[in-house]
């Protein structure tokens, strides 16, 4: 079942080519503030624009060395041609690169539709009706797109749609964080990437069957040491499978493909719009919105919850907030008593042998 | 005092008024503590205005920050900070003044800076310095404002984005009353505005004056002479000052007095100087370069419309042309500043310790030489932390740009 996930993503590419085919309008987004619910209203598909392991080569002549890796593999695999099938893309100002990234991308790479959401930092009231606003920009500007209004009723059907995905998310979250959990931290992220490129009611119905047969199934992870993962994004797996094979267990995570991105549901207010704004304004805030002490909290209880016996830091190297903020959770952790292991990525697990040591070590420490 | 004074010292009269003008400002800042005065610690781009009306002492780290490299003292500042656990590949400005505090040393009388009762940030240059003054806040615990510029880089920004600026400023103007209990006054606020936007206006026009040929002011003595718009805007000292400077090189610029002699090739800045080593512009200039607009300076200034004072400073803040373009805009902005300033070829100082503004010099280098056939040459360094900058590296760039200028003709 897994196996489906994987390949989803794997065939990505293949698969949103076959959608073009069909006439189907494909956007691109960066980074989990971009209000997906509201693309997926105006009939377009949204798909979140990731990196891939592939050596850049293209974006080197665009990019310093000192933009992250993600960064830098987004606008390649872009300069590659590799989303050649998207109509438009969609982004939120959320860090320096992904807030630069839009009119870079636009002058190179063809692209018949920018959204750009200005996108408040801050947890205000004042904030909030900043970013209304910005979603009723947004919104006016794919209706001049595909030349005709979005309504209420169909912003609420795909609110619901994505509620739907984010309630069984939680639900297989949870079953994750089991004792003898069938599920494993590095499937779990499996399962969450393949959301970013599968339409949701198709990725909700697989999330059910997925959710069925964990239910049934059993497996052990005795004597497994319980890690809340945390950090920013990459793309390698690998490095969640390193953790698991010498012998860590995921049951919890702050990761940007994880928890961040699926936590909050949406809940109703008086109009869509604002139903939507307070829920990204709102969810758990990535380091690049301030402030941060409400993430470190969930982090806690998290820990706390699932009887985690450690947190592993996953950083993206050149990630400024992620960066900025690690001796914060450094400190925070320590006062709490959680013992906590830092590892600073470049998108992949790259030479294995040195994270691996780091890992084992770790683990032997807790045991 | 460093060995290497900057050559306003020995030019322009106005210098020494500049020499004095900082003098007084980091002497009431080493009293202000004594006389119970609130301090608050403001990023770039912070509305420093604010201060001035509240009667609140302003310290800008990052001004501080370069007078620390220009003093040697930051790689060790760096360090301290890396020590504590913050990255090398964080921005140095936030890793010298960290490392300055946890020190306790800077390059006044030996002391770090006088400690903030307020913290002052905006988000609006980049993001570092949001996270930068979170942990200030949590090193001093002392309560922090956060103005947050939600705008769309490269495209215009709409109402909404210029209100939620505004209405912020008349938060933060709320925020100093209730912890300094000095109150708000509003023809105190129009009165600052308009010194600021004055000297603001006084600034520009001196860089417009580097339209002439020969260029009448050196980069370094631009760069040096920013001091008063960024600590002092919103003082009336600075409009003195600017007045001052203003006269001085507009004399200069009518007789054509070169700033720099044998200004062969008329050269664009772009971003940031080397605080450790302006020696870098003499370099150039021995080559016949002379650095005649920048981008970094001119972003200080910017006007106010003060019948609207709280929108007139929203737009000015968000309308900086540095932080709200995309790569398309600069590059407009740019081919414009190069037919008015008869500038020859562009230099791009790629600061690893600015991802922000760093970001997109490559499209704009290809979009000017594009459009206009101008070319361009990217350096990278870091502007504050010495450490692993190499000169020959920087002036190998620099030997082959003028070679090309030179086959150009």
């Amino acid at each position: 079942m897994i196996k489906d996930f994987q390949e989803r993503y794997a065939k990505r590419h293949e698969l949103a080519r076959e959608w073009k085919k069909e006439g189907k309008r494909i956007f691109g987004y960066f980074c989990g503030y971009a209000p997906e619910e509201l693309i997926d209203a105006a009939g377009i598909i949204p798909v979140r624009i990731l990196g891939s392991l592939d050596k850049v080569t293209l974006a080197d002549s665009h990019l310093q060395s000192f933009i992250c890796a993600f960064g830098r593999s987004c606008l390649d695999q872009g300069l590659k041609g590799t989303y050649d099938y998207l109509d438009g893309i969609v982004t939120s100002k959320t860090c320096d690169i992904m807030r630069n990234m839009p009119s870079i991308w636009s002058r190179n790479i063809e692209i018949p539709f920018v959204g750009y959401i200005g996108a408040p930092a801050k947890r205000t009231k004042a904030a909030r009706e900043c970013l209304i606003a910005d979603f009723k920009v947004l919104q006016s500007k794919l209706e001049e797109f595909i030349g005709k209004s979005i309504d209420d009723d169909s912003i609420n059907q795909s609110i619901e749609t994505y509620n739907e995905s984010r309630k069984l998310l939680k639900e297989l979250y949870e079953i994750r964080g089991k004792d003898n959990s069938p599920l494993s931290g590095s499937d779990f992220y499996h399962v969450v990437r393949a959301g970013f490129v599968t339409p949701k009611k198709e990725y909700n119905k697989m999330l059910s069957s997925l959710k069925g047969e964990l239910i049934s199934s059993k497996s052990s992870r005795d004597g497994k040491v319980r890690f809340l993962v945390s950090g920013s994004t990459f793309e390698d797996v690998n490095i969640l499978k390193m953790i698991e094979e010498v012998g860590g267990s995921i049951v919890a995570d702050d990761l940007c493909i994880g928890s961040r991105y699926f936590w909050d549901l949406v809940e109703p207010a008086s109009d869509p719009i604002r139903s939507l704004a307070n829920r990204y304004q709102m969810r758990i805030a990535c380091p690049c919105k301030h402030p941060s002490e409400e993430r470190m909290e969930r982090i806690l209880e998290e820990v706390k919850k699932h009887r985690v016996e450690g947190v592993i830091s996953i950083v993206q190297k050149y990630c400024d907030t992620h960066l900025f903020e690690y001796p914060y959770m450094r400190d925070v952790l320590q006062k709490n008593d959680i013992p906590f292991l830092y590892l600073e990525t470049e998108d992949r697990l790259g030479e294995e042998g040195q994270f691996k040591t780091r890992v084992q070590a770790f683990i032997e420490m807790l045991r | 005092m460093s060995d290497k004074k900057p050559e306003t010292k020995k030019r322009l009269k106005t210098s020494e008024k500049l020499g004095k003008l900082m003098a007084d400002y980091y002497t009431e800042s080493a009293m202000v503590k004594a006389q119970k005065k609130p301090v608050a610690w403001l990023s770039s781009v912070a509305p420093v205005e604010v201060c001035y009306t509240m009667d609140v002492f302003p310290i800008y780290p990052e001004n501080y920050g370069t007078m620390c490299a220009a003093r040697k003292l930051s790689a060790e500042f760096c360090a301290a900070a890396e020590a504590k656990g913050f990255s090398t590949d964080l921005c140095s400005y936030a890793l010298n003044n960290l490392g300055s505090i946890y020190l306790n040393k800077g390059p006044f009388m030996g002391q770090g800076l006088p400690e903030p009762d307020l913290l002052i940030a905006t988000e609006h240059a980049c993001l570092s310095m949001a996270k930068w003054w979170e942990e200030l806040s949590r090193h001093f615990n002392v309560p922090l404002y956060i103005v947050d510029a939600a705008l769309p880089v490269g495209e215009d920004p709409s109402p909404h984005h210029i209100n939620y600026f505004a209405e912020q400023l008349r938060e933060l103007m709320g925020f100093v009353e209730e912890h300094t209990g000095n109150k708000f006054d509003m023809d105190k606020f129009k009165e600052v505005l308009g010194y600021s936007d004055e000297a603001s206006r006084l600034f520009l026009e001196i860089g417009g004056l580097r339209k002439t040929v020969p260029s009448p002011i050196s980069p370094i003595e631009i760069f040096t002479n920013m001091f008063p718009i960024v600590t002092l805007a919103g003082k009336k000292e600075a409009v003195e000052f600017y007045n001052e400077l203003y006269a001085e090189i507009s004399e200069l610029a009518e007789r054509k007095e070169a700033a720099v002699p044998n200004e062969k090739y008329r050269l664009l800045w772009d971003l940031f100087p080397i605080w450790y080593n302006l020696n870098l512009f003499k370099y150039i200039e021995e080559k016949g370069g002379v650095v005649v607009a920048d981008v970094y300076a001119t972003t200080f200034g910017g006007r106010v419309d003060i019948s609207r004072p709280f929108e007139g400073l929203a737009e000015r803040y968000v309308g900086n042309p540095l932080l709200s373009y995309g790569v398309q805009q600069k590059t407009e902005l740019y081919k414009q500043m190069i037919k008015e300033y008869h500038v020859d070829g562009v230099i791009f100082h790629s600061n690893r310790s600015c991802r922000m503004a760093s970001m997109g010099q490559y499209d704009v280098k290809q979009g000017i030489y594009e459009d206009l056939g101008i070319p361009g040459a990217i350096f990278e360094s870091d502007f504050v932390d010495p450490r692993s900058y190499s000169d020959e590296q920087v002036k190998d760039t620099l030997d082959s740009f003028f070679e090309i200028l030179e086959s150009r003709g």
